[in-house]
């Protein structure tokens, strides 16, 4: 089991490229820095979360804050991983949230159970107020769904400008630059909106 | 057998480590436990000193610093426990006074991505994503806050990469992130460790009046049993233990020593 799920997590660890990739035609250096990007949560981000627990005098180098993107990525795979083992088992095809509780409950994390419990009942009662709204709600809401994952999809070329200038604390988000990060990726844009479609689709239909 | 594949694991192969971990579930979900695990380091550097006490005489001065250094150390691992506890309970705070779920720390798309790497993981529900956006906050949390002691330990204000390594390697929960760290960062840990090892050289003849022989016989024991992961377990539990009596009068009776030695 545990070799199992540690074996999947090499293709990714050794970055052997995914069929879904839409960038194989793009030059060799957006594509590489592409596949980089997609393997680890955005290190802005990162960083921002781990500024929350250091003092405020305190600071990061950025050696540690790529460190623990890899580790979190390396989480998300170890804890996906045993879930998807148990939904073979119960021959579901669907990870749910329940799921990945369960699975951060049997690799140790017990501190964690509890509050993501109690995070996924709320998650819950508010998702399903809103999935009792009349139909064309729900089609507008879907639609303001795809706009703000539209938002999402653009703030991962400013992370990278940030990425690379430590001098910036705080990133502020300029429009025009969303706009021209949309004319260099549509393909990216495309793709992300499909996904969207995956999510709605699957959690309409089991909620 | 189950330390030897423990051992193997931890150095080698993450997944085996985990299932090493197996048996020990019930330590992990001791509170009191997350104290031996940090108090782990703290029994390593017992170890080195008690055996290069045969070729060194006691001295008082040294005796002193080794002291020093318990005192410091157990404040030390006192105040993470202390953040630790303030940390969950302020997740439980946050997480009650959570109204909206779409303003996440963690872009959804980008772990959904991470999670479909899998080749196994074929369908996930919507609900699945934010789920893992604030477990990984708390991971990362946890994970800072506890490379940030190591950080203070050395006297720094800026948290490296050594740090991160060093809360891995003194964490049981993180050992699948060992092959993460590469050994150039461990080495500095157990480099940084070693100072210290030289300190509580005059343990055995001068602690004595103190109660130090029970945990670096240990400590001991466990080096001579090749120093598996497995058996810091084992070693943590009896630390505290053996700890706690230094605080009363009364030394723990020779039985209960006799009985923490055969469970190494």
């Amino acid at each position: 089991m545990e070799d199992e799920s540690h074996n999947n997590t090499l293709p990714n660890g050794f970055n052997t490229g995914s069929p879904e990739s839409p960038f194989l035609k793009t030059s060799t250096t957006t594509t590489q820095h592409n596949k980089e990007q997609d393997r680890f949560l955005p290190i802005a981000n990162v960083g921002r979360i781990m500024k929350k627990v250091i003092p405020p005098n305190g600071k990061i180098s950025k050696d540690a804050k790529e460190t623990v993107q890899e580790c979190v990525s390396e989480f998300i795979s170890f804890v996906t991983g045993e879930a998807s083992d148990k939904c073979q088992r119960e021959k579901r095809k669907t990870i749910n949230g329940d799921d990945v509780i369960w699975a951060i409950t049997t690799l140790g994390f017990e501190d964690y159970v509890e509050p993501l419990k109690t995070y996924l009942q709320k998650y819950k009662e508010i998702e399903g107020e809103k999935l009792s709204i009349p139909k064309q709600m729900r089609s507008e809401q879907r639609l303001q769904q795809h706009h703000n994952n539209y938002h999402d999809q653009n703030n991962q070329p400013f992370n990278g400008a940030y990425a690379s200038s430590n001098l910036i604390s705080q990133p502020p988000y300029v429009p025009t630059d969303q706009k021209f990060s949309l004319t260099f990726s549509p393909n990216s844009i495309q793709s992300q909106l499909r996904q969207q479609d995956q999510i709605d689709s699957v959690g309409h239909w089991y909620e | 057998m189950d330390h030897q594949g423990h051992g193997h694991g931890h150095g080698q192969n993450p997944s085996m480590g985990v299932v090493g971990n197996g048996p020990q579930f019930p330590y992990g979900s001791n509170p009191y436990q997350a104290s031996h695990m940090t108090g782990s380091p703290g029994m390593v550097v017992a170890s080195p000193g008690t055996i290069q006490s045969t070729g060194q005489p006691p001295s008082t001065q040294l005796g002193q610093h080794q002291l020093a250094y318990q005192h410091m150390h157990q404040q030390q691992q006192q105040q993470l426990r202390q953040r630790l506890q303030a940390f969950w309970a302020n997740q439980y705070q946050e997480i009650e006074k959570v109204t909206d779920f779409k303003n996440h720390s963690l872009p959804l798309a980008r772990i959904k991505k991470i999670m479909k790497a899998d080749e196994d993981v074929r369908m996930i529900s919507a609900e699945a994503p934010v789920i893992f956006a604030r477990a990984c906050e708390m991971f990362i949390l946890e994970l800072t806050l506890r490379s940030w002691n190591h950080t203070e330990e050395n006297k720094r204000r800026t948290l490296q990469k050594n740090d991160i390594a060093a809360a891995i390697t003194r964490t049981d929960i993180f050992d699948f992130l060992v092959d993460i760290v590469p050994r150039e960062d461990l080495k500095d840990e157990v480099l940084a460790s070693m100072p210290r090892g030289d300190v509580p050289v005059t343990g055995p003849p001068e602690a004595l009046p103190y109660c130090y022989m029970p945990p670096q016989q240990v400590g001991a024991a466990g080096v001579m049993m090749g120093n598996k992961p497995v058996m810091d377990p084992y070693a943590q539990q009896t630390h505290p233990y053996n700890m706690a009596p230094q605080l009363w009068p009364q030394p723990p009776p020779p039985p209960e020593q006799q009985q923490s030695s055969p469970d190494q």
